[in-house]
């Protein structure tokens, strides 16, 4: 998908005849094809995720491979270097024919999955390259399913997050596999209990530390405190010294003020202490999680939804969109949209756009506007079809003022 | 939008994978041949099971299958390292940071937002699923799109009534709104009645029914009572047009619309024009706050936008007029004029132009006209 250099954006207005006196003309709107351009610039995470999962799939497979085959290249040599008899050779033997045996299956099973994961990224790139100017309404509709999913997903409405990913065929699409994944661990922390969130820090070691992420240093200090809590002093002390002490060169501080608690009971009065032994401090572990979790498969904080709600509303805004008259069609006449938009600032506008309120339509230099007597202003269009049917009589429909078509008077809005 | 690179990139991810695939198959398989050989020969000749394990050892050295695994996945690794920096290149990594964290939005809402859009699809299923894991209240428009789509049904089977009946019901409305709904679902049922081969009763349903569009439709109703001539073989008419399904998509576009707007709701639905609005909006607006983050000012706190967001004509809802001298946009306190010539500014522009100067008129910026600053007419859009 190419940006088309001959497309230069007249498709929506056309320029006819050039305006009265001097009147700058109004900006052409950015061509289609490359509104569609900087929209695809946005998919970044609908790319990204899948690859993320792909690669992790890949190095895990390969590092358990390297150990097997490491274990088994030993075991030879370990049997090669001592003296067993022909019957424990033959036997150990035996079994590391079978190992590798086993290996072989582990292998193609691993490299299914691995090619499942490779088609799931090429679907997207092909999902994006499919965007076409002429179906861009449908590919709207299914960016819209998408970014619902993602929603439920993050707040773990699973079952509607499925239904909807089913129903709208987007199910390569979408990522369920993987927030289920983050949810289980999510569970657990706010269960208290740290063992899946180590283990996911465990199985994703390298990327973490190239982030200089101190999550695990976090799960571990949390660890402790909670021994200390239930007065397990000895215990604490055994944690700190097996968990805490690698962490001492590059935390210092931290690793000390959080072992001082030692000398503190749960209880505490003291704030600094007593924030520590905060039931609060599970949410933030919780939302720390979340973080490392989404910067490691180049996810969002936020929803999609609603980053692009956010961006769509305060384009939108107007101070007309809070009136009471104001058009269905503007979606924040609806009570709800108005709520969000709330503290969102308003939109700007450099070029004045009219809208006649009879039919609808913009008045420009296609359908100039015209102004009543009373200083009211509508159409061209809708004036001539409301004279043509009234004999040439006019009448607001706003304020009733009747005039005829002849006492018209002609605007020019640059 | 060059996806080509990413598809290069993501092309040479694969043969790289598939070329370690082999290369590992490969060293598995020889490591397991080698162990068969080596087992064979322990189990049916004499010789000497040491010196076997020893050769076997030796080989494996010598072969280094843990080296060569290493080698198979360096490629496969640069191919990996790379592609994410390729997707960071073509694509924008960071739109969150147009969110604004200091406008966290309320759940609820946005749940609510989410049924509703699901009921106005015909997603009823599925919203009541999500009605039911949000725990969110029952939706009050539920109700009037499940009728809705019942019409909106009936009119897939080609049966007309209920959808007559609702326009029927709300016919004053519908002329309020200047809609034709009740022309087409007549004209469309008429259709019917002539190509079930009726025509007495074709004709006496127009006599009944479309007389009320005389003035309005006349030509549309001397097509349609002309296309009777035909009964039997419209296609070959010059009205063969009444024949195509258009006609009906036509109709049930319509009666959406209209069902829709008496329900106080919009014709399209709102969250899909808000995140249309947003796709074209977020662009820009993340330009300006690289900028803005560039210079290390803040830009979450200000009440209007400083950078517009030019959005197509459908979405413009409201007439917004701008001064273009002072490039403000007209309210209620500075309202657009229009001067004697025909041209418009805004009433502030028009006074600070008109006391420039100690006299009350002034020449309009674009024809040389002298205008009178007390005879300009306020303009209402």
């Amino acid at each position: 998908m190419e940006i088309d250099p001959v497309t230069n954006g007249n498709t929506d207005t056309v320029m006819a005849e050039p305006a009265p006196a001097i009147a700058p003309s109004r900006p052409v709107p950015s061509s289609r094809s490359s509104q569609l351009t900087e929209s695809i610039k946005l998919e970044h995470q609908l790319l990204r995720v899948p690859f993320e999962h792909y690669k992790k799939t890949i190095r895990a497979n390969h590092r358990s491979l390297e150990k097997e085959v490491s274990s088994v290249v030993s075991s030879v040599g370990d049997l090669a270097d001592n003296d067993w008899s022909k019957d424990v050779a033959v036997s150990r033997l035996t079994s590391l024919v079978s190992r590798l045996q086993g290996l072989k299956r582990k292998l193609e099973e691993g490299s299914n999955v691995e090619n499942l994961q490779a088609q799931r990224c090429r679907a997207r790139i092909d999902h994006l390259d499919s965007a076409d100017v002429e179906n861009i309404t449908e590919w709207n509709n299914t960016k819209l399913k998408r970014i619902l999913v993602d929603y439920m997903l993050r707040m773990s409405y699973f079952e509607t997050a499925s239904k909807l990913s089913e129903s709208s065929n987007i199910s390569d699409l979408v990522d369920i596999d993987i927030f289920r994944e983050a949810k289980k661990v999510i569970d657990a922390l706010k269960r208290r209990e740290v063992a899946s969130a180590l283990a996911w820090c465990a199985d994703n070691k390298t990327r973490l530390k190239k982030s200089k992420s101190k999550l695990e240093f976090q799960l571990r200090l949390q660890e402790f405190i909670e021994l200390v809590r239930a007065d397990s002093y000895k215990q604490a002390i055994l944690y700190a010294r097996k968990h805490l002490t690698p962490w001492g060169a590059t935390h210092m501080n931290e690793l000390q003020h959080v072992l001082a608690t030692l000398a503190f009971k749960s209880t505490t009065e003291c704030p600094k202490y007593k924030a520590l032994f905060e039931p609060q401090q599970w949410d933030v572990l919780v939302h720390q999680f979340k973080q490392e979790f989404c910067k490691l498969y180049g996810m969002t904080m936020e929803p999609l939804l609603n980053i692009y709600l956010q961006a769509g509303l305060t384009a939108l805004k107007t101070p007309y969109s809070f009136e009471e008259g104001c058009t269905k069609e503007d979606p924040l006449s609806q009570e709800s949209f108005r709520k969000l938009a709330l503290p969102l600032p308003y939109s700007k506008q450099e070029h004045s756009k009219l809208v006649c309120y009879i039919s609808k339509e913009l008045m420009d230099t296609e359908n100039p506007p015209q102004v009543l007597p009373n200083g009211y202003v509508y159409s061209t269009k809708a004036l001539k079809e409301m004279a043509d049917k009234n004999k040439g009589e006019i009448k607001c429909p706003r304020t009733g003022f009747v005039c005829n078509h002849t006492d018209l008077v002609k605007a020019y809005i640059s | 939008m060059e996806l080509k690179s990413i598809k290069d990139a993501f092309d040479r991810v694969a043969n790289k994978h598939k070329l370690s695939h082999t290369k590992t198959h490969e060293i598995v398989h020889m490591l397991s041949q080698e162990l068969d050989k080596a087992l064979s020969l322990m189990q049916d000749t004499q010789l000497d099971h040491k010196s076997i394990l020893v050769d076997a050892k030796k080989l494996f050295t010598d072969k280094s299958p843990a080296a060569q695994l290493d080698s198979a996945e360096k490629e496969l690794n640069v191919a990996l390292t790379k592609y994410p920096k390729v997707l960071e290149k073509q694509l924008n990594p960071e739109i969150a940071k147009a969110y604004r964290t200091n406008a966290e939005f309320d759940t609820h809402v946005v749940n609510q937002i989410i049924a509703n859009f699901f009921y106005r699809q015909g997603m009823f299923e599925i919203g009541d699923c999500f009605v039911a894991e949000t725990g969110e209240s029952e939706c009050t428009t539920r109700q009037s799109f499940v009728e809705m789509y019942e019409i909106l049904e009936a009119m897939e089977r080609r049966d007309l009534a209920p959808a007559l009946n609702w326009a029927g019901a709300n016919s004053e409305r519908l002329k309020q709104a200047r809609s034709d709904l009740e022309m087409k679902l007549h004209s469309l049922q008429f259709l019917k009645i002539s190509q079930g081969q009726n025509s007495q009763e074709a004709l006496s349903y127009a006599r009944k029914h479309f007389a009320v569009y005389a003035d309005s439709c006349l030509y549309e109703i001397q097509k349609l009572v002309c296309s009777l001539l035909w009964d039997k073989n419209l296609e070959q008419s010059p009205y063969s047009e009444f024949l195509s399904p258009v006609l009906w998509d036509n109709a049930v576009r319509e009666l959406t619309r209209q069902y829709c707007n008496l329900l106080g709701e919009s014709s399209e639905s709102p969250l899909s024009v808000t995140v249309t609005a947003g796709t074209q909006a977020l662009p820009v607006l993340l330009k300006y706050i690289n900028v803005m983050a560039n210079k290390k000012l803040d830009w979450q706190s200000v009440e209007q936008l400083p950078v517009a967001v030019e959005l197509p004509e459908e979405f413009q809802f409201h007439s917004v007029f701008v001064c273009p001298v002072s490039k403000e946009q007209s309210s209620e306190d500075n309202p657009p004029m229009m001067m004697s010539c025909g041209h418009v500014l805004c009433k502030q522009t028009i006074t600070r132009m008109s006391k420039n100067g100690a006299k009350t008129s002034f020449k309009c910026p674009y024809c040389p006209t002298d205008i009178d600053s007390t005879r300009c007419k306020q303009l209402y859009f």
